[in-house]
């Protein structure tokens, strides 16, 4: 079972059942032991009833004399009691006629014993009155009685006892995981945007408020290792960029100062240049460890994924004529992704750049984009050389270079598809590379959350959407 | 026409100083919040540069102020924080632009002019330079005479050099306004639009109409 409430529950259902059937049981014989002492006690008053008949010179009685009087007794109460008494010299003295000739089976040793008899179980009573032996017996029809009807109402009180004890321990498992629910619910709530929200603890000291307290802490230290990341971020930034404004403007200066010679000149052009790269390999990697702590929060919308790629579509086709590919496109489905276009467009150049690089002359670079009802799947291929598949999962590290095989060169910093792979995952979702559909070049999928398109208003029939004039 | 520049970094204030001057403006220098408020009560400024990691404050809190007591000079703010957020807090907070750090001195005078051009209002409909009449409200261009086709994104990449003849546009700026992001630059798209624009306008004359500067941007010459 799923649910640690209703496990909780079940278990709470089972042990108060068995508890309570155990209670019945020792009840059941209990109650069984006091109804038969009742009977030992109808036979002793029976016995002592006899004995005053009979007086106090029974012994020297005759037979006749005894069974008359005992019949006088006895037989008003035929039904209740069987008796049987004899004597150890001269045999059977007296039957009870319900006795029907048949002696009270005797177990010797026993005062008080059960037998079986035909008319059903027996409880027998010995008794002493020298020289007879006395045997009552009273059936214990009406106790059996009473026994099966305990049993019946236990048997309905514990199926009763379960349902309800199912019910209130559910109840109760609810109300004792209450806790544990608002403390999922925070938990699930606190991401990089409310880092510093807590799981209130509750005041009680138990292990549900040191759970709270245990998360509360690791929650502490991931948001101070968070905090130390961003201002990691923002003091790299100012320790470095700072310094490259300095050098900048003062190369800028030497620059138009016309002083230099034209080798300088060269050198110092080579510089900026070279400054320029180098901010923006400090930019993105900035981008990257605040991508990877999570600390920027895109503004994700839906979008129609056909007018990003539309727009993307006019600046690709210009860089591909430049650079002598071609770069067909297609888009499939109607809906919005939900995404925030320009870093979506940054992904897209990315990747087309790299497929530019990798391309041979006149190749084609394929796009195909389609729109699912819950995804925006895009795949870029190319007609390079290729990357062998065990570089697929590493192709997305940071400072790895893509070698194009046909050109034998390097491209940009090394830090293109890790950036994208930084911007789908902040798009809460995915890319990967695939072996493309020559079984050799590189393909790149991936893969943004949709919006699956707003339920059509009911069609109207041809009718309907006429002109009421044209009628 | 006078700038404040608030910057803490001395070497950099001076170098801005200097650099501004020499391109004609009257330059007041403010290391502190402090400064800077005085300055401000002392003087009217016709744009501010505002760094914004100040020793005794933060920039983007002194420029709150200013907004809400009702200065309204434009605002350049610089900042070593690129990060997009942070931009566009600059811009909420009443900024003007916003210049990422390390910057070129080129960019910052081109941002100024244009931002003083904005303060002017002044704004010429059909741009004219060396034969090329470029109609802002048309959206056409007619060089020496003769009709242009020129795509939108030609389009606006000319306009922003026409609105700028003789002066040297950094990369970044260039592909702020044309593609409302600085990121395109990474992907050489600049350059190939601009030898688009050179193949179709250049006629291989003395004087080449765009020159490329390395390390910073083009001109228009």
């Amino acid at each position: 079972m799923k649910s640690i409430g209703a496990r909780l529950a079940l278990w709470y259902a089972a042990a108060s059942t068995v508890t309570l059937a155990c209670l019945f049981l020792v009840g059941y014989y209990l109650l069984r032991g006091y109804l038969i002492h009742g009977l030992d006690l109808l036979n002793q008053s029976e016995f002592e009833q006899i004995k005053a008949r009979l007086g106090p010179d029974y012994s020297a009685l005759s037979s006749a004399v005894i069974d008359q009087r005992i019949r006088e007794t006895t037989e008003y109460a035929s039904v209740l009691f069987y008796i049987d008494i004899h004597s150890r010299d001269t045999g059977t003295i007296f039957y009870s006629s319900n006795l029907k000739g048949r002696p009270i089976p005797d177990i010797k040793g026993a005062r008080r014993y059960d037998v079986d008899w035909d008319v059903g179980p027996l409880r027998v009573g010995e008794f002493i009155m020298a020289p007879y032996d006395v045997a009552i017996a009273t059936p214990e029809a009406q106790v059996e009685g009473v026994m099966e009807g305990y049993a019946g109402v236990c048997a309905a009180l514990l199926i009763l006892m379960l349902a309800m004890s199912a019910a209130i321990g559910l109840g109760l498992s609810r109300l004792a995981l209450r806790p544990v629910r608002l403390i999922r619910a925070t938990a699930s709530r606190i991401g990089s945007e409310n880092l510093s929200e807590r799981i209130p603890v509750p005041a009680v000291a138990d292990e549900i408020s040191d759970l709270a307290r245990l998360l509360n802490a690791m929650f502490d230290r991931l948001e101070a290792s968070f905090k130390n990341v961003r201002r990691f971020a923002a003091d790299a930034s100012h320790e470095l960029k700072t310094p490259l404004s300095l050098v900048r403007l003062h190369a800028e200066k030497l620059l138009a100062g016309g002083t230099l010679n034209h080798e300088n000149e060269e050198g110092m052009q080579t510089l900026l240049e070279e400054l320029t790269r180098v901010n923006s390999t400090i930019d993105e990697l900035l981008f990257l460890s605040r991508a990877e702590s999570r600390s920027i929060t895109l503004e994700l919308a839906p979008h129609d994924p056909a007018d990003i790629l539309a727009n993307f579509n006019v600046d690709a086709q210009v860089l591909a004529e430049h650079h002598g590919v071609h770069f067909p496109y297609s888009h499939e489905g109607s809906g919005q992704a939900l995404c925030e276009p320009r870093w979506v467009r940054r992904v897209l150049l990315n990747l087309l750049s790299n497929a530019i690089n990798a391309s041979p002359p006149g190749g084609n670079i394929r796009l195909r984009s389609r729109l699912t009802g819950e995804l925006w799947r895009v795949e870029i291929e190319d007609e390079g050389a290729g990357v062998p598949s065990s570089e697929y999962e590493h192709i997305f590290d940071r400072f790895v270079r893509l070698k194009s095989k046909d050109r034998q060169r390097l491209e940009g910093s090394g830090l293109g598809l890790a950036i994208c792979r930084g911007i789908i995952e902040l798009h809460k979702g995915r890319i990967l590379a695939e072996t493309g559909s020559n079984g050799r070049a590189l393909r790149v999928v991936f893969e943004i959350p949709a919006q699956p398109p707003p339920p059509r208003a009911p069609s109207l029939t041809p009718d309907e959407l006429a002109p009421a004039t044209s009628r | 026409m006078k700038i404040l520049i608030v910057e803490d970094e001395r070497k950099l204030g001076l170098l801005l100083k200097q650099g501004l001057s020499e391109a004609a403006y009257g330059v007041t220098l403010a290391a502190t919040c402090a400064a800077a408020r005085d300055a401000l009560c002392e003087t009217s400024f016709d744009a501010i540069v505002l760094d914004l990691g100040l020793p005794d404050g933060d920039g983007l809190e002194l420029l709150r102020q200013w907004r809400r007591s009702g200065f309204n000079e434009p605002v350049i703010i610089l900042s070593a924080r690129d990060a997009v957020q942070d931009r566009i807090k600059g811009l909420d907070f009443g900024a003007d632009d916003y210049l990422p750090k390390p910057f070129s001195l080129q960019e910052l005078l081109a941002r100024l002019r244009s931002l003083l051009r904005r303060q002017a209002s002044v704004k010429d409909t059909v741009l004219e330079h060396r034969g090329m009449r470029l109609d802002l409200v048309g959206r056409t261009l007619h060089f020496n005479g003769q009709p242009v086709d020129l795509t939108n994104r030609e389009f606006a990449l000319l306009e922003i050099f026409m609105q700028n003849p003789g002066r040297i546009l950094p990369r970044t700026l260039i592909c702020e306004k044309v593609w409302s992001s600085p990121y395109d630059v990474d992907a050489n798209l600049l350059d190939v639009y601009m030898s688009k624009l050179r193949s179709r306008l250049e006629t291989g004359g003395d004087k080449p109409l765009f020159k490329t500067v390395r390390g910073v941007g083009y001109k228009l010459q």
